[in-house]
């Protein structure tokens, strides 16, 4: 290999201690996020996303709304102290766009656009950091964020990474990794245990691609797992907090029938 | 017949001449009179054609984008909804409106049900340079549809404003010879759309790829040929 | 003004059409539209055509500096821009969704994927090195243009030949064609992009290269870039309809058998076209 840091050693570890399909550390914050109508911070490990969903409301150009059904609009923005050397991207980044362009077509069969026509669902990306997975934990931090905001969705979505190191296939990669063997995004939706999203860049030969891409849609229902326990903790707060309010306006309006 | 090409002189001449498409007459200021030739020049490029007693002159050219002229049936794809009427596309500049009343038996409380999408046969009623085209979707002296209104179901093909033409064209070879190995419809717009409905998906396929063929602008096959290629064709 | 989406005819038609295994070309539902390649008199001239669409390659190598962190490595660059002659889909400035899909994929197919072996073209360590470049006019879009010019992009860089150079100590010579027969480029592996239209009813079976009708309408496009020898290099499929995992692996596999033929039939068309060059080598 062409690498001086050893992917894989003899014990069967990786450069960061994990095993071979051991997933990163996954935190979810699902807390309210400025005037956002749904937002989601999502760390996989030292990736670190933050989406905002704002919508649907009305769409800020007129010639962008569609009669039938509505109009999604992702804007990704990448921080420029997000990796070790700071770098600003420019907004018309043809990697940023494209992910953007990803973001979009992958969300799109799964909102229910129809229930909102002639209206526009902002989803805005914003990279914090960044060590591998990019794509996983911005479509994983987008879901996250459709479901806070309440909007209709046909399904669950989670994304995962996978690769090969020389025949072993890995699982949620570092940046590190990432720069040395070929990797494989894959997102699944859980219910169906379809798969939305695939992308590779990387030379792979058919049977590996197979392993992986197999082992990808398995993970992919494990970090589904764990959204789902955030988003079930989040909702169980909520709903025993409104309960808490009408009991507590229950409980005043007895004391106002008191007054009277 | 001749080929003329933009502004070549024609020698037309008439006592009540009319000039068709393709043909323009210069003002006589402009041409001095030291040159006797004829003041009418052609815009297009294409073949020249006048009637029998030389009282008509026009260039026959083809072209793909439709100019909208009066009386006209075209096909128009409906693609937006705007109060008692509707935006269609008919492949000009401009979209053309069709209004709610201009079908037969609508009214007020009775308006036809056209969805975004949805195909109509129209004639237009209206083409005038600096105003939008208008549409009707029935004679407007008898009030009867005459054969226009929504088209469901079948096909559009999209072909050149040419070979429209041919097609409308009683003598021309193509759809008879359709006509007599399947049953089909037909309605042909003079916008390079033509809808054409079958039995059968495939009988619809070989139909469109036919008049694809025979298309002046694509491989301009002849009868021969189209004969010849509906043979391979599965229909 | 964009031109109006499909009518409800025409789409009812086609997926209609499509759920018996009938196309409106007569195609079979896998069947590629047959390239057909033409070379320009220049080497390293291509102009591929699928159906109606067509894109123009054109590779040109000049000398450079490389970049200081690549002293050995020569330089590829594509050029592809998606001119409004294409189709009035697209305009000049901000880039449509499809132009960013289709310069990324070119980018890479093309070059990503290490199909061009890059130091080769290194000529003096750290001072000179070429720099190819890769430009693609898109003239026509009847649909799948990602394909047609990823084909395009690689046929024109097998077709070229760079000018021989020698290196004494410091001192570069270029020998012109006619003194020294210009060399091909050193290639790894030669890549081709398929592209595959899902539908939104689940029974229809993909269909392999679709046209501008066929794309508009379908509900996700999944591409997959790959070479003869069954490596992938690319595989796209950004969101739209899902799909079971078995069905994403059968298209893989469809795509392998695909690509063996594509690979013959280039190979057989540079061939041909070499025979008929003459060039003078003394």
């Amino acid at each position: 290999m062409s690498s001086r840091i050893e992917i894989l050693n003899e014990g069967g570890f990786r450069s960061d201690g994990r095993r071979q399909y051991e997933l990163r550390d996954i935190t979810i914050d699902m807390s309210q996020q400025g005037t956002a109508d749904g937002s989601a911070i999502i760390t996989h490990g030292l990736t670190q996303v933050l989406v905002s969903v704002f919508g649907p409301r009305e769409a800020k150009m007129r010639s962008q709304t569609l009669y039938d059904r509505a109009n999604i609009n992702v804007e990704v923005s990448i921080a420029s102290f997000s990796t070790g050397e700071r770098r600003k991207r420019s907004r018309g980044d043809k990697r940023i766009l494209e992910m953007a362009a990803t973001i979009k077509s992958t969300f799109e069969p799964v909102v229910q656009t129809n229930l909102y026509p002639r209206s526009q669902i902002d989803i805005f990306v914003q990279v914090l950091q960044q060590d591998g997975g990019l794509l996983q934990a911005c479509i994983n931090a987008t879901m996250l964020a459709l479901a806070s905001a309440g909007i209709s969705l046909l399904d669950f979505v989670s994304a995962v990474t996978g690769g090969v190191h020389s025949t072993s296939p890995m699982l949620d990669l570092t940046a590190l990794e990432e720069n040395d063997i070929p990797h494989v995004t894959v997102a699944v939706m859980p219910r169906t245990g379809k798969v939305t999203l695939i992308t590779m860049e990387t030379r792979l030969h058919v049977d590996r691609f197979e392993e992986i891409f197999k082992l990808a849609c398995e993970a992919g229902k494990v970090i589904h797992g764990e959204m789902r326990a955030a988003i079930r903790l989040r909702t169980g707060m909520l709903i025993s907090a409104m309960q808490s309010v009408s009991q507590n306006a229950g409980e005043k309006e007895d004391e106002q029938m008191y007054e009277y | 017949m001749s080929i003329v090409v933009p502004g070549e002189h024609v020698p037309a001449q008439h006592v009540n001449l009319k000039l068709g498409p393709g043909l323009i007459q210069l003002s006589q200021g402009s041409t001095s009179s030291a040159t006797p030739k004829s003041s009418i020049i052609s815009t297009r490029a294409g073949s020249l054609y006048h009637s029998a007693n030389g009282s008509k002159w026009w260039v026959e050219s083809n072209a793909r984008r439709y100019v909208p002229a009066p009386q006209e049936s075209v096909i128009g794809i409906v693609t937006q909804k705007a109060g008692e009427g509707f935006r269609v596309d008919i492949g000009s500049a401009h979209p053309a409106s069709l209004d709610g009343l201009a079908f037969e038996g609508a009214s007020k409380r009775n308006r036809p049900n056209l969805k975004i999408g949805s195909l109509v046969y129209a004639r237009v009623s209206l083409a005038h340079k600096d105003m939008e085209p208008e549409l009707e979707c029935f004679d407007a002296q008898t009030r009867k549809a005459e054969g226009f209104g929504e088209l469901k179901s079948g096909f559009m093909v999209r072909c050149s404003l040419g070979m429209c033409r041919k097609l409308l064209d009683p003598n021309h070879f193509l759809l008879p010879l359709l006509g007599a190995k399947v049953s089909l419809e037909v309605a042909v717009g003079m916008n390079g759309r033509v809808w054409i409905n079958s039995k059968e998906t495939r009988h619809t396929i070989a139909i469109s790829r036919c008049i694809e063929a025979a298309d002046p602008d694509g491989k301009g096959m002849e009868e021969g040929e189209i004969k010849k290629f509906l043979g391979t064709l599965d229909a | 003004m964009r031109p109006p989406s499909p009518s409800i005819p025409e789409k009812e038609f086609v997926y209609e059409a499509l759920k018996q295994s009938l196309r409106l070309d007569g195609r079979q539902p896998l069947e590629l539209r047959s390239p057909r390649l033409t070379y320009g008199s220049e080497l390293g001239y291509v102009e591929c055509a699928l159906g109606k669409t067509r894109v123009i390659a054109n590779v040109d190598a000049k000398m450079v500096k490389p970049l200081p962190e690549r002293p050995f490595e020569g330089l590829l660059t594509i050029h592809s821009e998606i001119s409004p002659m294409a189709s009035s889909e697209y305009e000049l400035g901000r880039p449509s969704e499809e132009e960013i899909t289709i310069t990324r994929m070119l980018d890479k197919v093309l070059r990503r994927s290490d199909a061009i072996d890059k130091e080769s073209l290194c000529i003096l360590a750290g001072q000179r090195v070429w720099h190819l470049r890769l430009t693609l006019h898109f003239l026509s879009d009847a649909g799948n243009m990602l394909d047609c010019a990823c084909l395009a992009g690689i046929v024109a860089l097998k077709h070229f030949r760079r000018p021989e150079v020698e290196v004494i100590g410091d001192e570069v010579t270029v020998h012109s064609p006619s003194e020294r027969a210009p060399v091909p480029l050193a290639i790894h592996h030669t890549p081709f992009c398929l592209t595959f239209a899902f539908f939104p009813d689940e029974t229809t079976q993909p269909v392999l290269d679709p046209t501008l009708l066929e794309q508009r309408l379908s509900a996700g496009l999944m591409s997959v870039a790959l070479n003869a020898q069954r490596e992938l290099c690319v595989v796209q499929k950004m969101g739209g309809v899902p799909l079971v995992a078995d069905g994403v692996l059968s298209v893989i596999n469809i795509a392998v058998t695909k690509v063996k033929e594509l690979d013959a039939l280039v190979e057989d068309s540079l061939r041909e076209d070499w025979k008929g060059r003459h060039v003078e080598v003394r």
